[in-house]
């Protein structure tokens, strides 16, 4: 049915827009109903093949993940006596919150935070003697997954703050935040594809040790106590240098009282692209 | 109380000047013009006819509102039915109820079937591309239980949209047919109700 426009008949807007595109307004309705319909049904036909539908008995319907921010999955490793621990976290891509006050007797307490519930990441324990070996890695895409993939991840892990510890931290793509001030540590490995981290050493009173924090591609902050003996390497690409309450050589900081002599901490960083920030608190 | 034909035809054309196109206007002067003529000739007074004829300024509301009303169904806009209804609540007080009310009520209910359809034309493409990108495996906010499916939901939500616009469209000229026809009617018994009186 095509609609008419006659000079003396008034046309709506709306009208004179369907006369314009030729769009018959029954045949439109028609088309949308339709498609609502079907997508509809094949939506819930998809749901009801994957078993989401209809839904587990108790379990309210939603056509949209639940999400896990609000039930995150925790997980502690009990520290059993360990006398010096490693620590091997690794996050594809997400925020990454790393920092003391584990629970009395736990070793790591990691909470994740995600939407998936299926993205919990695979956690590994391993004593050996007096050492404990501790793992904590995501899954990664193994495969396209059609009825249940990926969602951003919030990692939070408390670690123990007397263990002596290697830590190796590992995050492809995201936001890293470090406050490792009262942990004990003995090496840290910081590797960050994309993302800001912050390193906040400024309350550390534990053994000495040796750092290495290689970032690609954001900005990295380093707070180190203002009254330590430790000595910061920068090695960068593209960015700012900043350094505060440090004295600076070149692309090197030591603290006032630096001493090489005594017993030194070493922090190496590597920056691909974006600023750095070392400053001593 | 006005008391003299020129004093009766000041006001109406006072009232009615910039309101009804200047033809209409002293056609219906002269018909009141005529109406003096025919009755001051029977014998009748000035002050008599002219409160046989009721005060000029109801008059001139009730000319007025009769003349918005035929526009707007002459001529269909938002602007037109909403003279028509502000001329049709100067006709008295009760129709703040009868008028008013149904009409704020038939805006809000159209608005809100329109913002509802826009909202479902917005977040169905939106929810769409966050099932591809849930497909395809590219890190981002999971927000359906099952992507494939959530991909014919956002279609569905989409074109859902879309039919919510049309009927609010639909709707819209509905009520604007059943809302002339409502003041016209409206009018219709105030007038009625003043010629009794």
């Amino acid at each position: 049915m095509k609609p008419e426009v006659t000079g003396d008949v008034y046309l709506t807007r709306g009208q004179r827009f369907l006369a314009w595109s030729k769009i018959n307004p029954a045949r439109l309705v028609m088309w949308l109903v339709a498609i609502t319909i079907v997508s509809f049904a094949l939506g819930f036909l998809i749901l009801a093949l994957s078993g989401g539908f209809p839904p587990a008995a108790g379990e309210p319907f939603s056509l949209f993940r639940n999400s896990g921010i609000h039930a995150p999955g925790s997980t502690v490793i009990m520290s059993d006596g360990a006398g010096r621990g490693d620590v091997t976290v690794t996050l594809g891509a997400g925020k990454l919150d790393l920092l003391g006050g584990a629970p009395a007797g736990a070793f790591m307490e990691a909470t994740v935070f995600s939407k998936a519930p299926e993205w919990q990441p695979d956690i590994t324990r391993n004593l050996n003697g007096s050492s404990l070996h501790v793992a904590i890695t995501e899954k990664g895409h193994t495969a396209k997954e059609w009825f249940a993939v990926d969602s951003p991840n919030h990692w939070e892990i408390r670690l123990d703050d007397t263990i002596p510890l290697d830590l190796d931290v590992n995050v492809g793509a995201g936001d890293s935040r470090l406050n490792l001030g009262t942990l004990n540590l003995t090496t840290l490995s910081v590797n960050n594809g994309a993302g800001d981290i912050r390193i906040d050493l400024g309350s550390y009173h534990g053994s000495r040790f040796d750092a290495e924090i290689v970032n690609g591609v954001g900005d990295v902050t380093l707070l180190v106590p203002r009254y330590s003996n430790t000595r910061i390497e920068i090695s960068r690409g593209v960015g700012d240098l900043t350094g505060s309450g440090l004295i600076r050589e070149n692309d090197s900081f030591t603290t006032a009282g630096y001493t090489p002599a005594l017993p030194l901490n070493t922090i190496r960083v590597k920056q691909g692209v974006g600023s750095i920030l070392v400053e001593a608190v | 109380m006005t008391q003299t034909e020129q004093e009766y035809i000041r006001i109406l054309r006072n009232r009615l000047e910039g309101v009804l196109p200047r033809e209409d206007l002293e056609d219906l002067l002269s018909d009141y013009s005529e109406h003096f003529r025919i009755g001051k000739a029977s014998g009748r007074t000035e002050e008599d006819l002219c409160r046989s004829l009721g005060s000029p300024e109801d008059v001139a509301r009730e000319v007025k509102a009769t003349h918005l009303v035929k526009k707007a169904e002459k001529t269909r806009s938002c602007r037109n039915i909403f003279h028509a209804v502000i001329a049709t609540l100067g006709l008295g007080l009760f129709n703040l109820v009868f008028v008013l009310v149904p009409f704020i009520f038939l805006v809000v209910l159209l608005a809100v079937i329109f913002l509802l359809g826009v909202a479902f034309a917005v977040f169905g493409p939106a929810a769409f591309i966050f099932s591809l990108l849930q497909i395809l495996g590219i890190p981002s906010f999971a927000i359906w239980q099952s992507p494939l499916a959530g991909a014919f939901f956002s279609i569905g939500i989409t074109s859902f949209g879309i039919l919510l616009i049309v009927a609010a469209f639909y709707l819209a000229r509905f009520f604007y047919h059943l809302g002339i026809r409502y003041l016209t009617w409206n009018i219709g018994v105030i007038k009625g109700a003043e010629d009794i009186s």
